[in-house]
């Protein structure tokens, strides 16, 4: 969160001969990030981001208490200066209010004051700038107290029209089922239940705690008795309510980060001198200050030895009490090297352990000032996992062979699954998803590419592919079947091509042994007769094949599609890099064309898996021609020890034309 | 009478030489005249039939003829040559034939510098799970349900998907949820690279609901924040240019302690100070020393071990680089864009 303050403001907490821009470098590097600063008339503005665990700093004093301990460790000289207050003395007669606090965990410090006398008018100039420098309008003294204190202090407030209290009775409690709230601002809010509220003698819900006020009771121009509420609540209440309603004030910014209770005591006084000095108030009440259980001190130890392995110098002990000192610890000498350090109340929250302590400081040291080096090299455990170097290998095949890498969104839309033909079911489901597009996890790439090609309809001929990972469920209390895919498209009929990029592919894992199965296998989205499984050692490790044309309709895709589907994970088990190697012949092969002609609709994959297996001295079968039904293979024979002749090649070729016309009725053409 | 054959022959070649039209009629000639079997050599067969006074000039003579005609055929053959030459054209600025051309997407390349960088130093790359239970992602890294530091992480949460041990299902909303991962798969000394997608609920020029981060993890004995620094900076020159400085400054996370904010100087302005940056400075992502309690949800002894962990978003720094405005831009598979890469 991020918060603006006046630089005039801040120097009223800490002197010091700082510019502010070297206010802003060193609050930067040792504290908080001052992101900007703004020059507005006469004065500067900082805009400073407050870390989550620091409410502390969400203050112009918690930041002047920081640059207390940062100033001198920069040579400049910083003093921090205290915050004027009133003392509350007892009045004689004081205005009734009936307290009762249902659940002491609701609200851990409660305290409140009434002023009587009240004049209602403009807030002093310099307070007005001030909090509108800030980003919160002046409204009139009485509310901009409350503001000016909640940027000066860090502890939000709020003050009540202490006359349309009925009953001058209070009941803080949580809500119930069916109550509503009109706030400040004039919204009519549905309580969720568990919120913290406050209603009155009538009953009346009057305060949307730490949130905002009621309208019912809220202070205007007739006003003239105030009740000042000063209080911390239960942030996590604090918190769901503000997700529950979406709405989240200041004050609510900083009680669901945590405000100290300790804190509650000064800024009730500080409080009441401003009613004095600004509204011309009266104390009309005693306090009432409920606080059953007062947080005990938090002492911690500290060790050099820590530190200093902790940074990687050594920064003396010395060093140490003084940065820590500044910052408003208490240490007490325990041994040479250790120290005995006690938490101040505002940093309760965040100081827990000796690592705490050491970026308390090692921050102040400066983070620049410690060297960089490098992390020595012990030993290592991790054995490199070859998934990451095979991926690359593939993706640079594939643009080398023309294809352009997609990245999709894992997420699809309702209406995308529908027009793939897949069901909404078989998917996992975000529960609270930002776009109608963004949905479903996928457990298929392919209708993502296909959007790209449909998108992209002007371009001509389309190669693309994406790797990543699906999703598909496998049950509601375990992780989804994450997993790798390879899809790659072309728009077209480039059946054979990417055939020939599976079979280009594959022998680049180092597998050399892979089939494709035949036709006529039911799979989502591809169309029956066109499609093939690829097999490696029995089990198939993708598909390929034509969209089918009613699915290519739906996602207006004019030309054929053809996609290549692999599954990176089963492919991976199998690749290797090693590679056999056997001696070339020295003996050139002879080679010779033989013609078939085979009945209709044969396949040729058997047929040249047959001659393969006539013999040893077979070593190449390339399908050279096709014309109608007939086949025209080219035959390498060869051997290793000797040059063969005719002779010896005749009961080969003779053995060819006998098993395929055996096997698949092939009646021999010709011979060359 | 020999000597007149010889003459005659002579004249023979050099005038059908003379007459052709066509290169490939030069070896008939060649062959016809001065082959194994050609008609000089049929005269050369008569030389020992001689005088032997006669048998050297004749020799001679034989030998002149057949450097005369072997000249002659010569002259020819270069004069067909340049003929040849003065036909023929090669345009050699056409343009060339190229294979096909593909393109990697600009995440994969910078995913490959990163890793590069990393290796150098002993780094490894690991993968984990982008749909993950709240404990890797938040509970187990100091972080309960309710905790205010959560509402950076915009998460997206799956419907009806809970387990009793790990808590609500969700998309990592960053690669920190493989830090507890990598701690349950491997004993100290850790040097982790995480590279991975993630996901938040929030879109627009600068966020995307998808998104991709790298995450390194050191876990050793006697790790140090100056370790962390170093090996930022080592990073950040290599990655950004050797002139580029890096500096971290406090920060925080709930799985860090100390936690930093790291920043580098900017590329626009090489740090003098401008419109995009801080000063001269860019913050580019987060880092800290591994909480205590995060290694020991790990299963390591906090008190031998310790460590620091840094992350980042991949696209972030692209689009610095390569001046893209809408990250959205690479998630949306246009063509016209994906090709330029």
């Amino acid at each position: 969160m991020n918060i603006l303050i006046s630089d005039s403001w801040l120097r009223e907490f800490i002197e010091t001969k700082a510019t502010p821009e070297q206010i802003r470098e060193s609050l930067s590097l040792c504290s908080q990030s001052v992101e900007k600063i703004t020059k507005v008339g006469r004065d500067f503005v900082y805009d400073i981001e407050i870390t989550t665990n620091r409410p502390d700093c969400l203050s112009v004093y918690g930041l002047a208490r920081e640059l207390a301990a940062i100033l001198p460790r920069v040579g400049f000289q910083a003093k921090l200066k205290g915050v004027p207050v009133a003392t509350l003395n007892k009045v004689t007669r004081s205005l009734p209010l009936q307290v009762k606090i249902n659940n002491q965990n609701l609200c851990p410090r409660f305290t409140s004051l009434i002023f009587d006398n009240v004049q209602i008018k403009p807030s002093p100039d310099l307070v007005a700038k001030r909090i509108e420098n800030s980003g919160i309008r002046s409204l009139n003294n009485v509310i901009d107290i409350s503001n000016y204190l909640m940027l000066e202090l860090g502890q939000p407030m709020h003050t009540f029209d202490y006359d349309k209290i009925s009953g001058a009775k209070m009941i803080l409690r949580e809500a119930r089922e069916g109550e509503e709230i009109e706030t400040l601002d004039g919204q009519k809010r549905p309580l969720p239940e568990g919120t913290i509220v406050i209603e009155d003698g009538k009953g009346r819900v009057i305060d949307l705690c730490g949130i905002m006020g009621g309208k019912n009771s809220e202070v205007d121009e007739s006003t003239k008795r105030v009740l000042l509420f000063v209080q911390t609540y239960d942030p996590v209440r604090i918190r769901r309510t503000c997700q529950a309603l979406s709405f989240r004030t200041e004050a609510a910014s900083r009680f669901e980060k945590g405000v100290d209770p300790e804190g509650v005591g000064l800024a009730m006084k500080r409080a009441t001198l401003l009613f004095k000095e600004w509204c011309g108030a009266r104390v009309a009440s005693h306090l009432t200050d409920i606080y059953p259980h007062p947080p005990k001190e938090k002492k911690i130890s500290f060790s050099q030895e820590k530190l200093n392995s902790m940074v990687g110098v050594e920064i003396k002990i010395s060093v140490v009490k003084e940065i820590l000192e500044n910052l408003g610890f208490t240490t007490k000498a325990k041994t040479k090297n250790t120290l005995k350090v006690t938490v101040p109340h505002w940093r309760a929250d965040d100081i827990d352990i000796p690592e705490d302590l050491v970026e308390e400081v090692a921050r102040i040291y400066g983070y620049h000032n410690l060297p960089n080096a490098l992390p020595p090299l012990t030993s290592l455990n991790q054995t490199k996992n070859p998934v990451f170097a095979w991926e690359d290998k593939i993706k640079n095949a594939l643009k080398f062979w023309g294809f352009t890498e997609t990245l999709t969104y894992s997420l699809v839309s309702q209406e995308m699954l529908l027009m793939a033909d897949l069901k909404t079911k078989d998917h996992l489901k975000i529960a609270n998803p930002l776009t109608k597009t963004l949905v479903y996890l996928r457990t298929t790439l392919i209708p993502s590419l296909l959007q790209i090609l449909a998108n992209n309809a002007t371009e001509e001929s389309i190669k693309i592919f994406e790797m990543a990972n699906i999703y598909p469920p496998q049950g509601k209390d375990q992780l989804p079947d994450e997993r790798m895919k390879l899809s790659i498209a072309a728009s077209g009929e480039q059946f054979f091509q990417l055939k020939g990029i599976a079979e280009a592919l594959l022998p680049e894992l180092g597998i050399a042994d892979y089939e494709f199965s035949e036709a006529n296998i039911s799979l989502p989205m591809l169309d029956k007769t066109k499609v093939t499984q690829i097999l490696v050692n029995g089990q198939s490790v993708g598909v390929l094949g034509g969209i089918n044309q009613e699915i290519l309709d739906r996602f207006g895709i004019k030309s054929l599609v053809t996609v290549l589907d692999l599954e990176l994970g089963p492919l991976l088990k199998s690749a290797s890099g090693h590679k056999k190697y056997l001696p070339a012949s020295k003996y050139p092969p002879i080679i010779e064309d033989l013609s078939f002609e085979f009945p209709a609709r044969t396949l040729v994959g058997p047929v040249i898996q047959s001659v393969k297996e006539v013999s040893s001295l077979i070593k190449k079968v390339d399908l050279i021609d096709s014309y109608e039904n007939t086949r025209t293979f080219r035959i390498a024979y060869q051997s290793l020890d000797k040059n063969l002749t005719d002779k010896e090649i005749k009961p080969l070729r003779e053995k060819i034309i006998k098993r395929l016309s055996a096997r698949f009725q092939a009646q021999v053409k010709g011979v060359l | 009478m020999i000597k007149a054959q010889i003459t005659n022959l002579k004249n023979e070649a050099i005038g059908e030489i003379l007459e052709i039209n066509e290169e490939k009629t030069l070896e008939e000639i060649r062959a016809k005249f001065l082959g194994r079997s050609g008609k000089l050599n049929q005269l050369t067969k008569e030389i020992p039939k001689l005088a032997p006074e006669e048998r050297k000039n004749i020799g001679n003579l034989i030998s002149e003829t057949k450097r005369t005609i072997e000249d002659a055929l010569w002259q020819a053959k270069d004069k067909f040559r340049k003929e040849k030459n003065k036909e023929e054209w090669l345009d050699v600025t056409a343009p060339g034939i190229k294979p096909p051309e593909g393109h990697l997407h600009l995440v994969t390349e910078a995913i490959r510098e990163i890793s590069a960088i990393f290796e150098g130093l002993g780094f490894q790359r690991s993968r984990y799970p982008e749909v993950e239970w709240d404990w890797y992602a938040f509970e187990g890294l100091n972080m309960a349900e309710n905790h205010p530091a959560r509402d950076v992480w915009e998460t997206f949460f799956i419907e009806d998907f809970e387990n009793e041990k790990y808590g609500k299902g969700i998309l990592t909303p960053h690669t920190s949820s493989g830090q507890l991962r990598e701690m349950e798969k491997y004993r100290p000394p850790i040097r982790m690279l995480n590279i991975a997608k993630c996901y938040r609920r929030q879109s627009d020029m600068s966020h995307a609901p998808m998104f991709y981060q790298f995450e390194g993890l050191v876990i050793d004995k006697n790790i140090n924040i100056s370790h962390l620094k170093g090996t930022i900076d080592y990073f950040t020159k290599q990655y950004f240019g050797p002139d580029r400085k890096s500096r971290i400054r406090p920060y925080h996370f709930q799985f860090t302690e100390p936690s930093f904010e790291v920043d580098v100087t900017c590329l626009i302005c090489q740090g003098k100070g401008c419109r995009t940056c801080k000063q001269g400075w860019m913050e580019i992502g987060g880092s800290g020393m591994v909480h205590p309690l995060v290694l020991k949800n790990g299963g390591i002894d906090p008190n031998l071990y310790s460590g620091f962990a840094f992350g980042w978003g991949v696209e972030r720094v692209l689009m610095m680089k390569y001046g893209i405005e809408d990250i959205r831009l690479l998630f949306e598979g246009d063509l016209r864009f994906l090709k330029q890469f």
